[in-house]
């Protein structure tokens, strides 16, 4: 048996070192050129992969559905922006869930404003306050000092599991995003496992652009899941067994696809909310001072505020036809206190009215007219005018 | 806790500084044990109680038995009983304490309620068992109640059910209305019947002590603290390497000497381990799991390379634990045992054995095989003893007929290769190469039954692997180029090239491809296959 004896001297009064198999064994100098190299791989991959891969976008671009969680290539596309950019964040009503990207609320701001790409759609799909304090705090800071434009979507506090309080456990997009140990949020179950990882990746960027390159060039997998997956056939087909990994790598963010049959005026998805047979919704509209979600919001502006960023909050417009007439009142009540707040924080604030019933396709999402509809009525207003010109 | 995690890293992050802060006092022994209690707490608090008992009695079943003289003297019993006529205080109180214990026990048993009841009356025989001990101050005794203890417990735990299912699947069968009761109806106040990790470790470990102390090999150890950190040391208490008394308690009998060496040994040796759990094992664990789980969905080459993508798979998990406790281990400054070196390039079954698993293999050879007579009363025997300690070393993985079967095939392989060891064609013209081949191939063959979840489920993989379509397996090509790396790597490690291999540029890109490729590619993962067992 072919054992290497330890090389180091062995003490009298203790055992020997065991023997140490495979070779793979540093000493400290040599630990320390290990742990150079790969602090300049790890420092300077990231950094020198935004010069080789092209990252085309125009000026209604926005992060394509698919790369919703490529959070590092979302820092990277806010690094990109001039500083005369207003930025719009908030979930899929800022992003445009049925809709294209020419017929989003940032596409009709910039039409309107005759500046086109000078409102930049910032939105992620799946957001939620909880998750849009996250983006913005870690995320985020290559907008410091700018216009910012919040959109905040009433509807995640349109009940206790839209305000993750439920106790029973929920899974949610962008969890990765959210608080992960305070403050608590009732419905997210993830093991200390989970949430320590996504502490480390927050802070490590080499792990981020990993994560870019998963979700980039591996449709969303860590490269031995992409290796072993399945195909999604009845038997197991494995198309990716045999197909080289860094072929894979393109040195190209993937785009929208061009044609999107789930967005847009010609998706079945498109048409009034009253047309696809939901009647009116009962909302049990959760109290501002007990919604987790609202006060994610309020940190969210309070973060800004802090980065000198030059705030403006759209509060709405949600789909009142959509509401059981005994809702009405109680959420005007929480608009209402919504408005309050930003007002005795100086917070600039637009609470555009409702739109016609049939410009909503949801509680929440406008069609491509009602988000036309939507820009221009910003336009008009005394309020976004004074904030848009203040630069 | 797992070792590639980041509360383990916290874990470290916390233990390690305070452990070096408290060199120079006497508190880094009692922070060691509360280290590592806490480690073992982490996966289940009610279980800590199973090793703490299982140390605290040990302890004391050694410190009794130092008591006892080591020739056995003829005893006057009555005297002792009507007298209390003993050679030593000790043993008399131990009798005392015993008897009235056992009285307590049984009378608690009777009033108390229901649920303790077989907890209670197990302890009363054990306790019973004492006071016999005590009486005969034999020490053979204090053995016989260790072995019955820490036996017991593992049995309990771990074959209880599946001796149950099986009883009574044959009482069944003979029509005999009576039926075994169901572990989990004997656990007290009704908590739940699980099996504790690592348990076969840690009572094998502490066996090893008393079994070791009774022949004279050991001294007996008088710091509690020192024992109760030598049966739960946290590197290795989940899946080993299963240490003896005399390798590591005298490592507890003072700080270590801290030195730079091993710091950087330590973390090498982690780094290798975690490389192996994460980008390899985990890996082949996607593969594995998909034809296992479902072999009639894949063709013969599938099953065939599924089996040993599985060879590889256990031989990552398991080696990478390992190298991780040792490295965690090394860095405080304890050497722990080799417990597996390259056992993939044996050329035999015997050898295998001496590098698959280590800790493990000798201890069923010193404490199975050579008390059983080992090779010294004929070659008839020498099989019989070879037979009957791979049959139990195949139980030990597991309560399942599958093991049983894995346990006897290597029985069988490693009595055929001694046979064939002994003829001069054998040792002196069969290439290296193919005696390599042919272990690894035996070997990968035994894996199918302790793979398998059921003996119908390998009967089935044996069926197909040999008369099934000829599929393509879809395999990927980058988890075969990893695993040829690796074998590429272990068979130079052992040629003339090798010291090329141990040359620094090679070490040093050999470490940055490891933590890039973590970096870029590991994919989170599960426990440690061992924690099973």
């Amino acid at each position: 048996m072919a054992e290497e004896r330890s090389r180091t001297s062995q003490k009298a009064a203790g055992p020997p070192d065991p023997p140490f198999v495979n070779e793979v064994r540093l000493s400290a100098r040599q630990w320390l050129a290990a742990a150079g190299i790969l602090a300049v791989c790890l420092a300077l991959t990231p950094t020198l992969w935004k010069r080789g891969e092209r990252f085309e976008t125009g000026d209604d671009y926005r992060i394509p559905y698919a790369l919703s969680k490529d959070y590092w290539l979302y820092e990277w596309r806010l690094e990109r922006l001039a500083p005369t950019n207003t930025v719009l964040v908030g979930d899929s009503v800022v992003w445009g869930e049925y809709v294209l990207p020419t017929g989003t609320l940032s596409h009709f701001l910039n039409a309107q404003s005759g500046h086109p790409g000078a409102f930049v759609n910032a939105g992620v799909n799946g957001l939620f306050p909880l998750a849009l304090e996250g983006l913005m705090r870690w995320y985020g800071d290559p907008v410091r000092h700018g216009k910012v434009l919040v959109h905040c979507n009433l509807l995640w506090m349109s009940s206790p599991k839209a305000d993750l309080q439920t106790d029973k456990e929920e899974r949610f997009n962008h969890a990765d995003l959210v608080p992960q140990f305070s403050p608590r949020i009732p419905c997210y179950k993830a093991n200390l496992e989970h949430r320590l990882a996504v502490l480390v990746e927050r802070h490590f960027t080499f792990s981020q652009w990993a994560t870019h390159l998963q979700n980039a060039c591996f449709e969303q997998k860590d490269i031995p899941h992409w290796t072993l997956d399945d195909g999604g056939g009845d038997s197991p087909q494995y198309p990716n067994a045999y197909k080289n990994p860094l072929a894979q790598i393109t040195l190209t963010v993937p785009s929208e696809p061009a044609v999107d049959p789930e967005r847009g005026p010609k998706s079945p998805r498109h048409k009034p909310w009253s047309t696809t047979g939901k009647g009116t919704t009962h909302f049990e509209w959760v109290e501002l001072n007990r919604s987790l979600q609202w006060s994610a919001f309020q940190r969210v502006v309070e973060l800004l505020q802090s980065r000198g960023n030059d705030v403006l909050v759209v509060v709405g417009p949600f789909n009142e036809h959509i509401m059981a007439d005994e809702n009405r009142t109680v959420f005007r009540q929480l608009r209402d206190g919504v408005c309050a707040w930003l007002e005795s924080h100086h917070v600039a604030f637009v609470a555009p009215e409702t739109l016609p019933s049939q410009l909503y396709a949801d509680a929440s999402h406008p069609v491509t007219e009602g988000y036309e509809l939507l820009a221009r009525r910003l336009h008009e207003d005394a309020a976004f005018r004074k904030w848009n010109n203040g630069r | 806790m797992l070792f590639h995690t980041w509360p383990f890293f916290c874990f470290l992050l916390l233990v390690l500084p305070v452990y070096f802060a408290l060199r120079k006092t006497r508190l880094w022994l009692p922070w060691l044990t509360l280290a590592s209690y806490f480690f073992y707490g982490w996966w289940n608090p009610y279980y800590l109680f199973l090793v703490a008992y299982s140390t605290l009695l040990d302890f004391c079943l050694v410190a009794l038995m130092d008591h006892c003289p080591r020739e056995g003297r003829a005893v006057n019993v009555l005297a002792r009983i009507t007298r209390l006529q003993f050679d030593e205080r000790v043993l008399k109180f131990a009798f005392l304490g015993a008897a009235a214990g056992t009285a307590g026990i049984l009378l608690a048993a009777f009033l108390g309620p229901k649920t303790l009841r077989p907890t209670l009356a197990a302890l009363a025989l054990l306790v019973c068992l004492m006071a016999l001990g005590a009486l005969f101050s034999s020490r053979r005794i204090w053995l016989l109640i260790s072995l019955v203890n820490n036996l017991a417990l593992l049995l309990f735990f771990k074959y209880a059910r599946f001796v149950a299912e099986n009883v009574n699947e044959l009482l069944n069968w003979c029509h005999v209305a009576f039926r075994l009761p169901d572990p989990s109806t004997l656990m007290p106040f009704g908590f739940e019947y699980l099996l504790p990790v690592g348990i076969s470790f840690f009572t094998f470990q502490s066996l090893s002590y008393t079994i070791d102390f009774y022949l004279g090999k050991v001294e007996r150890e008088r710091n509690f603290l020192r024992f109760a950190t030598f049966v739960c040391f946290f590197p290795q208490l989940m899946a080993g390497p299963i240490e003896r008394a005399r390798h590591l308690l005298p490592q507890f009998h003072r700080f270590p000497e801290i030195r730079l060496q091993n710091f950087t040994d330590g973390v090498s040796l982690f780094l290798v381990g975690l490389f192996k759990k994460l980008a390899l094992a985990n890996y082949l664990s996607y593969y594995v799991e998909r034809v296992y789980e479902n072999p009639k969905a894949y063709g013969a080459p599938a099953l065939f390379l599924g089996t040993v993508a599985f060879g590889w798979q256990i031989f990552f998990d398991f080696s990478g634990y390992t190298d991780m406790a040792r490295g965690v281990a090394k860095v405080m400054g304890f050497n722990l045992i080799l417990n597996f070196n390259n056992p993939y390039l044996s050329t035999g079954l015997g050898e295998f054995w001496t590098r698959w698993h280590i800790g493990l293999s000798s201890w069923f050879r010193d404490y199975v095989y050579i008390p059983l007579g080992g090779n010294r009363h004929g070659t008839a025997r020498m099989y019989f003893n070879l037979f009957v300690t791979f049959f139990i070393s195949g139980i030990w993985h597991g309560a399942n007929w599958t093991f049983v079967i894995w346990g006897t095939l290597h029985a069988l392989g490693v009595m055929i290769t001694r046979e064939l060891e002994r003829s001069d064609f054998y040792r002196t013209r069969v290439p290296r190469l193919a005696k390599q081949l042919a272990v690894f191939v035996f070997v990968t063959f035994t894996w199918i039954f302790f793979r398998a979840g059921s003996l119908s489920d390998a009967w089935l993989i044996v069926q197909r692997i040999f008369s099934a379509a000829w599929h393509d397996p879809r395999m990927p090509a980058l988890m075969l180029g990893l695993v040829a790396l690796v074998w590429l790597y272990q068979f130079l490690y052992e040629s003339r090239l090798r010291p090329l291999l141990a040359s620094a540029p090679v070490r040093i890109g050999v470490v940055v491809f490891m933590v890039l490729y973590l970096c870029l590619c590991a994919s989170g993962g599960g426990a440690f296959i061992y924690f099973q067992f």
